[in-house]
């Protein structure tokens, strides 16, 4: 915990004294370096775990109270959160890349943390899709390399490719970019490259929240938009075949998980198939390609992080007081673990983009970042056809979300009356025949923390959002 | 008055912010609101006192009203938007709140109506604020205008689609045909309070943002004004249908507010067509403002009237509750007058309205001279006809008929508190009141809320009670006896009510619920399947065969250098040490080298799977023996078929082991590294 708060406490110096500035680590070769340098942007994301960490290391000293391996638990969270700081912070794509690759590492020994034969499958599926993604990361990285102006891999606002050297073998490039997309986009569960991400739903409650829906997969979507605002630069990239191809991937992937969460009758993996499709907006911001599409793709990045881990969190505190994973098992707790479900309440109505709540803003500016740049190409333009497809698949997939999230809601606050007489029975109380109450102040505050900060960003966004404007705008 | 209070709050909720404004129409509607919700929490008082859950009924109840209120202040598409959601929302529970089965199925009607409408009408707020820049009302209504009278046909096109994109949200929330079905629904399960304030206010919340759509962005399109006028009669016909049919008291309620809106959306249609035609359309104008206003005080009383049988008798079955309110004479003379005035009988205040909009028919009909608009007129006169034949249908059946039988007649079957009879009689009242001097009521309410509609429109004061208005009425209103003797004969068997509509003529149940169950997932996860199915999982299947194919054969050729090296040079060692232990041991090292040779992809593969080739080349000993007595057969035939499935049966055994193993993610590695390997040799002797 003290090493927790200690890392925030450095990282929040380190975004306030330090933007900007160049750390050094060592040379590769040449101009190769492995730095650090915390910009706007990497600031978001320090900002975000540093905020998510410290919460989510308080509900877990709750949650794990009881299992006999927490310390080795423990070791591998704080250690996670170094390197996903690394991520955020690291100056060129070859410091983001090492990063990247440890972080799959680092993470591998968490999702195998219960020593289930589902959790090694698990984790063999997580480990494997991983590196596998990466490898393809790292053909993006080469070419990136080879084909900047500067001869590093520096992150620079609108990219770094030299057109000199790139005329010619656009296609390639092109290529590559595809390939890394698709690379990166294994760590944020693009379609059809996603299966490893409901499989990890059998770790700890805490991993899959913090990990899951925020650290890890958020460190695939932020290293796209990386690689794509910062490194090849939107310049290039805006009206190629690569960004149709990117921007209809993301969108199958809205449309396939928003689906099949509703079909999921196991909660975390529901949540899981809702963690896979919103991951996709970030990445359908990313691909527009324009300052408002960054903007936005931000924006979902910080709401969608406060709300599927505040989901998340309310699925592990059911579970650690009934130990319900089920939605048909759900009846009727919302009266006895008023708290939580009122969490869960904000969150899922976050998360379906109900105004007043903080997805309704950055899923309104994905709409808009999206409308803007189909209206870009004018009337009737071939190029407007998949960003308008995008905003319709986005309203699809908020109706999903509707009713993957409401069902819940309305099992827990509205129990069927025939199953209600039962449920009165075995809800009553867990097997020991306590009564279920809400878990204690330790889950309990980063819960209502989180729900308070989506109202607050739902409610005044307004700083984040020029915040984010400003750093969409200088990147493309 | 002076001129438009306008509060707008900077920041708040995102775009743009919040933009509130207040005139004269907006305050009477929020009057109305609030009055309508003392009323109904006045009686809620006593109609909830029974219930376990009444503080969670309590705390939605009045956290709805603000919700309401905002939508009715709004000066913008977007804050109409958000507090139109918190409405939606909070009324939820109001109809979920008995948790019984019925009541649970209706709310999630309610809630797939008001979702999916808030979700269309969003879509086209996006398509809106594309086109025109701003969400404000009266500026999207300039850039509209201007879109329309000289914009080019696409643009106009794509005004349109916002256009019916918002129209769809808000008229979801009307409960415009072919969007009405939540209100038959959830009415009747709902505690009849809230079902008032539902169909008495949350239904005009809708009709507001059809009034801003109409009066604002589409002011004198005759295709918008036809197409709402084709809305506004199939939705006042055909609730007024549903409801001579309806044998429950709530439900013919809910339906006869369908129909009403009809009427209201009827209205404006009107004022569109007429100011197309280029005509005042202050007839339509007041006929709607008034409509609205009338129809939520009637609303209310019968609804608290439904209340105080449902709070007695807990049915509300007409053949169950019938003769339930024989003399009762306080609830017989307040269900009177809703009765009276929604029937638009003349002295009540539904006269002056009915009144007000069927001229404007007429006034439209004579002035295209078309046919087809003398329909619409008696289309109008006979749903009002309707109205007065179910109206007295219910009063029939509550307070003249017999009893059934094992029910209790008389005023203390009905028995109320004083305050709950003073929130029925008051509102009861005002429609007498109102109706008996229209001038001094209804033209002055008219007169204050007209502005909102169109700006420097006339006023001429109706002569309600001359002879040709007192016709209409009277047409109505025989048509409407004719129907209840129709009603009598065709609608009773035996003395009792009989619903003759069949069961599964119910559009949600056959269209809606279909189609979005099963129908939309279905589609949508079987074109992802067959992508996972077919696109992405053929080329992994065969990039999976072609690495076990491969890896087979470099282990062969691995085990026969092996092989022939122990023939050979190696064969000084003792044959009893056996075989297999001699692969193993010659075989690790030779596995273990070149680990960091980026470029060896396939010993990279090999190395993460040690042990295959110990096991393996064990297994080709054997087989090599086996191999050997069998050739004494001479069958070279079926022994190169049996040599082939074994080699297949291997080949699917190193599949399994790849696809199972880590070697694939360390497969998928090595060939990004070859690949990238590959590219940068070849750059680099292009470049020498």
């Amino acid at each position: 915990m003290a090493a927790v708060l200690a890392n925030s406490l450095i990282i929040a110096w380190i975004l306030y004294a330090h933007m900007g500035d160049r750390l050094v680590l060592f040379r590769l070769f040449g101009t190769l370096t492995v730095q650090f340098r915390p910009d706007p942007m990497g600031g978001v994301f320090a900002g975000l775990i540093a905020v998510l960490w410290p919460l989510a290391t308080l509900y877990s000293l709750s949650y794990m109270e009881k299992d006999p391996r927490k310390t080795t638990f423990f070791a591998y969270y704080v250690m996670t959160y170094g390197v996903t700081a690394g991520i955020a912070l690291a100056g060129n794509l070859v410091t983001l890349y090492f990063f990247y690759e440890m972080l799959t590492l680092v993470t591998f020994p968490l999702v195998l943390h219960p020593m289930t034969k589902a959790a090694a499958r698990a984790s063999r599926k997580y480990l494997y899709y991983s590196i596998g993604g990466a490898a393809f990361a790292f053909i993006g990285l080469i070419f990136v390399l080879n084909y900047s102006a500067a001869g590093n891999t520096e992150f620079v606002p609108g990219g770094i490719l030299s057109p000199a050297a790139a005329a010619g073998s656009e296609g390639v490039l092109l290529l590559a970019y595809v390939l890394a997309f698709f690379g990166f986009g294994v760590k944020a569960a693009l379609f059809p490259v996603h299966g490893w991400l409901p499989s990890a739903a059998v770790a700890p409650t805490p991993v899959t929240a913090l990990l899951h829906a925020v650290a890890v997969v958020k460190s695939g979507a932020f290293a796209i938009l990386r690689l794509t605002y910062y490194n090849y630069g939107t310049g290039f990239l805006k009206g190629t075949w690569a960004q149709w191809t990117v921007m209809a991937a993301a969108l199958i992937t809205i449309v396939f998980a928003s689906t099949t969460a509703v079909r999921e009758i196991h909660w975390k993996r529901r949540l899981a198939y809702s963690t896979v499709s919103n991951l996709s907006y970030i990445l359908f911001g990313a691909a527009v390609m324009t300052p408002l599409g960054l903007a936005a793709a931000l924006c979902h990045m910080v709401a969608h992080a406060f709300m599927k881990i505040a989901s998340f969190f309310c699925a592990g505190a059911v579970m650690h007081q009934t130990g319900k994973t089920y939605v048909y098992e759900l009846d009727g707790l919302g009266r006895k673990m008023p708290v939580t479900f009122g969490c869960l309440t904000v969150a899922s109505l976050s998360l379906m983009g109900i105004p007043l709540f903080a997805g309704f803003i950055s899923k309104w500016n994905l709409a808009q970042a999206g409308l803007q740049y189909a209206a870009s190409f004018g009337d009737g333009g071939a190029g407007s056809v998949l960003p308008l497809a995008g905003v319709a698949v986005i309203l699809y997939s908020a109706l999903m979300t509707g009713i993957y999230m409401l069902t819940v809601l309305v099992r827990a606050y509205f129990p069927r009356e025939a199953g209600a007489a039962a449920g009165r029975e075995s809800a009553g109380g867990t097997e020991d025949g306590h009564p279920v109450t809400d878990p204690d102040w330790r889950m309990l505050v980063p819960l209502v923390i989180f729900a308070a900060v989506i109202l607050a960003l739902g409610l005044h966004s307004a700083p984040l959002m020029e915040l984010l404007g400003r750093i969409g705008g200088e990147a493309a | 008055m002076t001129g438009p209070v306008r509060v707008i709050l900077p920041g708040l909720c995102g775009v743009g912010g919040l933009t509130f404004q207040a005139d004269g129409f907006r305050l009477l509607f929020l009057a109305a609101a609030v009055f309508m919700w003392c009323a109904s929490g006045t009686f809620s008082l006593e109609y909830m006192a029974h219930y376990e859950k009444r503080k969670r009924y309590q705390v939605f109840f009045w956290i709805t009203l603000p919700a309401v209120a905002g939508v009715f202040l709004s000066a913008d598409f977007y804050t109409a938007f958000v507090f139109f959601e918190i409405m939606s929302l909070t009324s939820y529970v109001w109809v979920a709140f008995d948790e019984t089965p019925e009541s649970l199925r209706a709310a999630e009607t309610y809630l797939a109506v008001a979702v999916i409408g808030g979700l269309v009408m969003l879509m086209g707020l996006f398509l809106l604020k594309d086109l025109c820049g701003t969400l404000d009302f009266a500026q999207a209504s300039a850039v509209a205008q201007e879109i329309l009278a000289q914009g080019s046909g696409a643009e106009k096109r794509r005004l349109y689609e916002a256009g019916l994109l918002i129209l769809f949200g808000f008229g979801a929330k009307a409960g415009c045909v072919p969007l009405h079905i939540w209100l038959p629904k959830a009415h009747p399960v709902a505690p009849a309070p809230a079902s008032a304030l539902l169909s008495g206010i949350l239904t005009k919340a809708g009709v507001y943002g059809v009034i801003v759509l109409s009066c604002g962005l589409f002011y004198g399109q005759e295709t918008w004004g036809q197409l709402l006028a084709v809305l506004g009669l199939a939705t006042m016909f055909w609730g007024a249908f549903l409801a001579v049919f309806s044998i429950n008291l709530k439900r013919t309620l809910a339906c006869s507010s369908v129909s009403q809106i009809g009427f209201i959306l009827t209205g404006i249609a009107m004022a569109v067509l007429l100011s197309a035609a280029g005509e005042e359309p202050g007839l339509a104008v007041r006929g709607t403002l008034l409509h609205m206003i009338n129809h939520a005080a009637f609303k209310l009383v019968l609804f608290l009237c439904a209340g105080a049988v449902f709070m007695n008798l807990h049915r509300l079955d007409l053949n169950e509750i019938r003769g339930c309110g024989r003399g009762n004479r306080l609830l017989a003379f307040c269900f009177l007058m809703g009765a009276l005035g929604i029937s638009g009988v003349p002295l009540w205040s539904g006269h002056v309205s009915k009144t007000l909009l069927h001229e404007s028919i007429v006034e439209y009909a004579a002035l295209t001279g078309y046919f087809w608009w003398r329909g619409a007129e008696w289309l109008f006169l006979f749903t009002g006809g309707m109205t007065a034949a179910y109206m007295t249908k219910l009063f029939v059946a509550l307070f003249v008929e017999r009893p059934a039988q094992g029910m209790r007649s008389g005023d203390s079957s009905l028995s109320m508190k004083g305050t709950s009879k003073g929130a029925i009689l008051v509102p009861a009242l005002l429609i007498l009141i109102a109706g008996l001097l229209p001038g001094v009521v209804m033209d002055r309410l008219a007169l204050l809320g007209q502005d909102f509609f169109r700006e420097g429109l006339g006023f001429h004061p109706a002569a309600y009670f001359s002879f040709e208005n007192l016709k209409g009425a009277a047409i109505s209103l025989i048509l409407g006896a004719a129907l209840y003797a129709g009603i009598r004969r065709f609608l009773m068997e035996d003395g009792r009510y009989v619903d003759r509509l069949p069961a599964w003529f119910d559009l949600e149940d056959l269209v809606y619920r279909p189609v979005l169950t099963t129908v939309l997932p279905g589609v949508c996860r079987a074109v992802c399947s067959v992508v996972d199915a077919y696109i992405i999982a053929v080329p992994v299947r065969i990039f999976l065969a072609v690495s076990a194919v491969s890896f087979r054969c470099l282990d062969q050729l691995a085990d026969g250098v092996i092989l022939a090296a122990r023939k050979t040079t190696h064969s000084q060692r003792p044959k009893a040490a056996g075989t297999a232990g001699a692969v193993k041991a010659e075989g690790a090292p030779v596995l273990s080298a070149g680990l960091s040779q980026a470029g060896a992809a396939r010993n990279g593969a090999e190395r993460a799977c040690p042990g295959m080739d110990g096991d393996r080349s064990g297994m080709d000993r054997g087989r090599s023996g086996m191999g050997g007595a069998r050739a004494s057969l001479g069958d070279t035939r079926r022994r190169w078929q049996k040599k082939l499935r074994w080699a297949a049966g291997r080949i699917r055994h190193v599949w399994g082991m790849i696809e199972e193993s880590f070697s694939f993610g360390l497969i998928l590695f090595a060939m990004g590294l070859c690949a990238t390997i590959g590219y940068l040799l070849l750059t680099f002797f292009q470049h020498r």
